[in-house]
Order: structure tokens, then sequence, then C-alpha cells
């Protein structure tokens, strides 16, 4: 049981993490791309990322299983009922949490801060640097928000992963497969380690997050 | 080295008004021009297109023969640029005005000398090490105009940068702003809407109203010869009185004498008059018949109100009786102190 345990555990945090790092790859980009131009279909785009936010994980999952079954568009590359298949469907998920987090966190900077920045000499990709950096914070707040989705997130993993045993199981699955057999005693068990993990993580976060807060002010 | 600016033939247009008409404009090399205009007159619009964050719709803005919205970061990278509402960065102080020095990819060792060297220009040394964003306004338009200046820029374009700050600290600001220009030959271009900036500041003074260029000259220029009653109202004249020139060259108000004289043709005018110039003499001596309406202490003066054909108000000074609300009086100009401007 105790392998099982850490087997698990370790594949749910490699998953929500995996699924966080893309998530926060392409939502900080896209909500820094949002908050910062006004390039065409730009609002469409913002109704797209708040509609997304809404999305029950089961459809996002079911979404991404029917991409990725064997007869679908992607089927060829084999990632349904895989690892890889789970982190794609998870940092779908994540993605518009954080692209509108982002998004928020830019706009809430002072409205010139960007005129200000070019004007002191930043070219583009130095100013979009220090406009993080401005935002760090939140930027940090996002990717919390988006792993938090991401690993307690269940309909998803399941349709996406199919809770296989040794392969895709992660620990929400494992609650409910646990709580569909009756055995309250493991899932509950489950349940707390998945809470520790998140905990654990989350602090991990939240320190860097502090200390973000102490080199500003130092 | 400072650079030359020049602007031609400038129409700019924002939502289908004409916010600035510029026929020409030349800053020469290390000269300190000064914008004057009421708020909305285009003062900072002109500072923008100056800085290429705005390109006009039709003329030419220059910076050493180059468009400034073709110059990009090269160009810009030749500015300093210092708002009325700075936006600090959330680190020190120090960071702060490295930060375009590190963009402009001085060595480390060099931008810590040239930011301390800034920040001792403008008095804010000492708190270097301190959060930017945790300092007074006064402190955060000091570290701004360090950070402006750190990068020795050809151009310096300063838009009201003491606009937030009390009287007291406006003028000790302008006073360390202008020592820690004293020896640098950065062309400097500052927009205000206050006169005593302007004065305090520049060499070269463009009164600028709704969007158009009214006076170009000195200081002393447009303070002692404004070319109409907007300009004198910008450069602080505080009474704008309704005169008319007569054939001999007296200037009355409602007839009534006012002890100036004018060369230019009999017709009507406008007199503009500083409060220190409006001198309330006897009853019985000639000037324009007026009543005190108001009366109140100033610092070293007493600031009265008077009523008649005109509204006036005075400076007087605080020694002897103060004039009593409800007095008749008569008052005289002081030529020294006002200006006649003809309607032709």
């Amino acid at each position: 049981m105790k392998e099982s345990l850490y087997e698990v555990l370790a594949r749910s945090a490699l998953v929500s993490l995996s699924a966080t790092a893309i998530a926060s790859l392409i939502g900080v980009s896209l909500g820094t791309a949002l908050a910062l131009t006004r390039v065409g279909g730009r609002r469409i785009l913002i109704a797209a990322v708040n509609t997304g936010m809404a999305v029950p994980t089961v459809v996002a999952g079911l979404a991404v299983a029917l991409l990725l079954w064997r007869t679908g568009p992607l089927g060829d590359l084999g990632l349904i009922y895989t690892v890889q298949g789970m982190i794609i469907a998870q940092a779908l998920i994540a993605t518009p949490l954080i692209t509108a987090i982002t998004m928020a966190a830019l706009r809430m900077l002072p409205p010139d801060l960007p005129e200000q920045l070019r004007l002191l000499g930043a070219n583009r990709v130095q100013l979009v640097l220090r406009m993080w950096l401005e935002a760090r914070l939140s930027l940090l707040a996002a990717a919390m928000a988006g792993f938090g989705t991401a690993i307690s997130e269940v309909g998803a993993a399941t349709i996406v992963g199919g809770n296989i045993h040794g392969h895709t199981q992660v620990m929400t699955t494992a609650i409910v497969e646990s709580v569909a057999r009756g055995d309250f005693e493991v899932a509950i068990f489950y349940g707390v380690v998945l809470l520790g993990l998140a905990f654990v993580i989350n602090g991990l976060l939240a320190s860097v997050q502090r200390r973000g807060a102490a080199w500003a002010r130092s | 080295m400072g650079a030359e600016l020049s602007v031609r033939d400038l129409r700019h247009v924002r939502a289908g008004r004409e916010v600035l008409r510029v026929d020409e404009l030349d800053v020469a090399r290390g000269a300190r021009l000064c914008v004057l205009g009421p708020n909305g007159a285009g003062k900072t619009t002109l500072l923008r297109l100056l800085a290429g964050v705005e390109s006009p719709q039709r003329g030419r803005v220059t910076v050493d023969g180059l468009r400034t919205v073709d110059g990009g970061v090269d160009l810009r990278r030749r500015l300093g640029y210092a708002t009325q509402r700075p936006a600090l960065l959330s680190t020190t102080v120090r960071r702060n005005v490295e930060l375009p020095l590190r963009w402009r990819k001085v060595p480390r060792g060099r931008r810590a000398e040239l930011a301390l060297a800034a920040l001792e220009r403008l008095r804010v040394a000492h708190l270097a090490e301190r959060p930017a964003t945790e300092l007074s306004g006064g402190e955060q338009q000091r570290v701004s105009l360090a950070r402006a200046i750190a990068t020795d820029p050809a151009v310096l374009l300063l838009d009201e940068p003491a606009a937030s700050l009390d009287a007291q600290s406006r003028s000790a600001f302008l006073a360390d702003l202008d020592q820690a220009l004293a020896d640098r030959a950065t062309t400097v271009v500052h927009v205000s809407h206050r006169p005593e900036e302007a004065m305090r500041l520049a060499d070269r003074v463009v009164a600028l109203v709704d969007g158009q260029v009214h006076q170009i000259g000195s200081p002393e220029l447009l303070t002692r010869c404004p070319i109409d009653a907007s300009v004198a109202a910008l450069v602080g004249y505080d009474n704008l009185v309704e005169a008319f020139v007569e054939a001999d060259g007296a200037v009355v108000v409602d007839r009534a004498p006012t002890g100036l004289r004018c060369d230019g043709p009999a017709g009507p005018a406008t007199v503009a008059v500083f409060a220190g110039g409006v001198r309330l003499v006897g009853d019985d001596e000639p000037g324009v018949p007026m009543r005190v309406a108001q009366v109140a202490p100033g610092p070293g003066h007493w600031t009265v109100l008077l009523d008649g054909a005109v509204s006036l108000l005075a400076r007087v000074r605080l020694d002897g009786r103060p004039p009593q609300a409800g007095e008749r009086t008569r008052v005289s100009f002081d030529p020294a102190l006002s200006t006649v401007l003809t309607k032709d």
C-alpha cells in the first residue's frame, strides 16, 4: 500500500505541477498580450477566457479525450490514458484561470507604466519582463490558483487518464475509486495526504511570494 | 551633449478635434524651453510627440534631424522623461535609478556611481536603499527626476514635475532642479501651467493656448509684452480689464483715467495689471472709482477685492491702515506692473 501511495502521490504532483507549468507559460503570455496590446479579436479572446474558467472539468476532460481518442484527430499521438494526456487536460483547465488573473494583475498596475518604461529606454522584452516583476506577487498567486485547480480536479483525470492502477491513477481518482468500493478509511487517508501535498506546494509558492515582497522592500 | 529639436507644420487631431497646431518651433542644442499653457492646452501632447510615443497626423517632429516616430528605442534612450505622476517601480530607490542605465548596458559599478551622483544632485542620496513606493510625493518626484538625468540624456522632457507639490516644496524642488541642470548641456523642454516655473527654469517660453502657439520669446518678453490677453493671463497678470485708448494716448477705464498711456492706435484695448500694480489712491485723486468689496490678510500684504465698472484684485502693503470693506476709493495702475494690449 505504501509503495502504491508514494507512486500515486508522485504522479499527482508530477501531473499537476507539469500542467501548472504549461498553463502558466501559456496563461501568463496570453494574459500579458491581452492586457498590454490592442490586437484584433481581443474582446472575443477575453470572453473565451472568462467562459473557459466556468467550464466544468469533466467537459474539458471530454473535449481532450475526444481529441486524443484513438480515432480522434490527435489519436495517432497515443496520448489517451497516459500521464501526458492528463497533463494536457489539466493544463487546459488551469490556463483560463491563470490568463484571467495575469490580465487583471497587469491592468491593476499604473496605466501609464508601460509608456513610462518605454520612455526610460526599455525595449519590448525589457518592458514585459519589468511588468511581470511589478506584478510578480499576483502572478505567483495565479500559478497557485492554477495548481489548486489542477490538483483538485477529478473529472478530466478520470476521463483522459482512465484511473489505471500503476499507470494513470492520481490522488483524486484514487479517492473516488475508494469511495466507490466503500473503502472510506483509504479514501480519507488519501484525502488527508492530498491536502498535505497541496499545503506543502502552496506553502512553497507562498514562501517565494513572501521573498518577492521582501525583495521589493529591500 | 544636447540635441536640436524641430517641429514643422504639426497638426494633431484626437477624436475628430484638432488638439495641437504648431507651424514652426525650434529648440537649440542645450537650450531650456518652457511650454506654458493652461490645462488642456496640448502641452503634454506636444511633449509626447517630441518623445515619439505619439505620432502626429501631419507634420514633422525631429531630434537632431531624425523623426521621433522613426527613432524607436535608440532615440528614446537619448531622452530623459519625468512626469507629474512618476511611476516608480516596487524596488529600492537606487535600483529605480539604475534601471535605465542597465537597459543602456552601463557596467554595474558605473551604474551605481551614476545613480548615486544623480540622487545626490536632487538631494535624495540618503534615500537610496529605501523602497521607492514608500516615499512621500515630493521625494518620489526627486527620485523620478534623478532617474531621468542619471543617463545624461541629450534631451530632458519634463511634464509638470512639480505639479503635485505644495508651494514650499515646489520652490525648493525647482531650485534643486535648476542646480542639477546648471552644468549640463542637456536640451530641456519643460511644460507647465505655472508662470513662476517657466520664469525660473527656461531661457525661452512658448505660450500655448487651445493647442495653438500664441507667443514665443524670453520669459521677460512674455511678461513685459504679452501679445494678447490669454498670454497675459498665462504669465500671471492678475487683472485683465477692458479699457479704451484715447486719441491723446491716455488709457481710460469707464472714461476714468488709469494713469497709463499707450502709443498704439486709439480704440478699445485690454489692460493687464499685476495685483501689486493696482494702487489705491484718495477719493479726490484721478483714478477709476471703485468700492472695496473684501479685504483679507496675505503673506506680507493685504489682498483687496475691488468692485466698480470692473472687478480688480489689488495687493496693498501691510503698513498703515488697511482698506475697509464698503469704503469708496479710486485706483490707478502702476505702468511698471501693467501693460496695454491694443486690439489691432
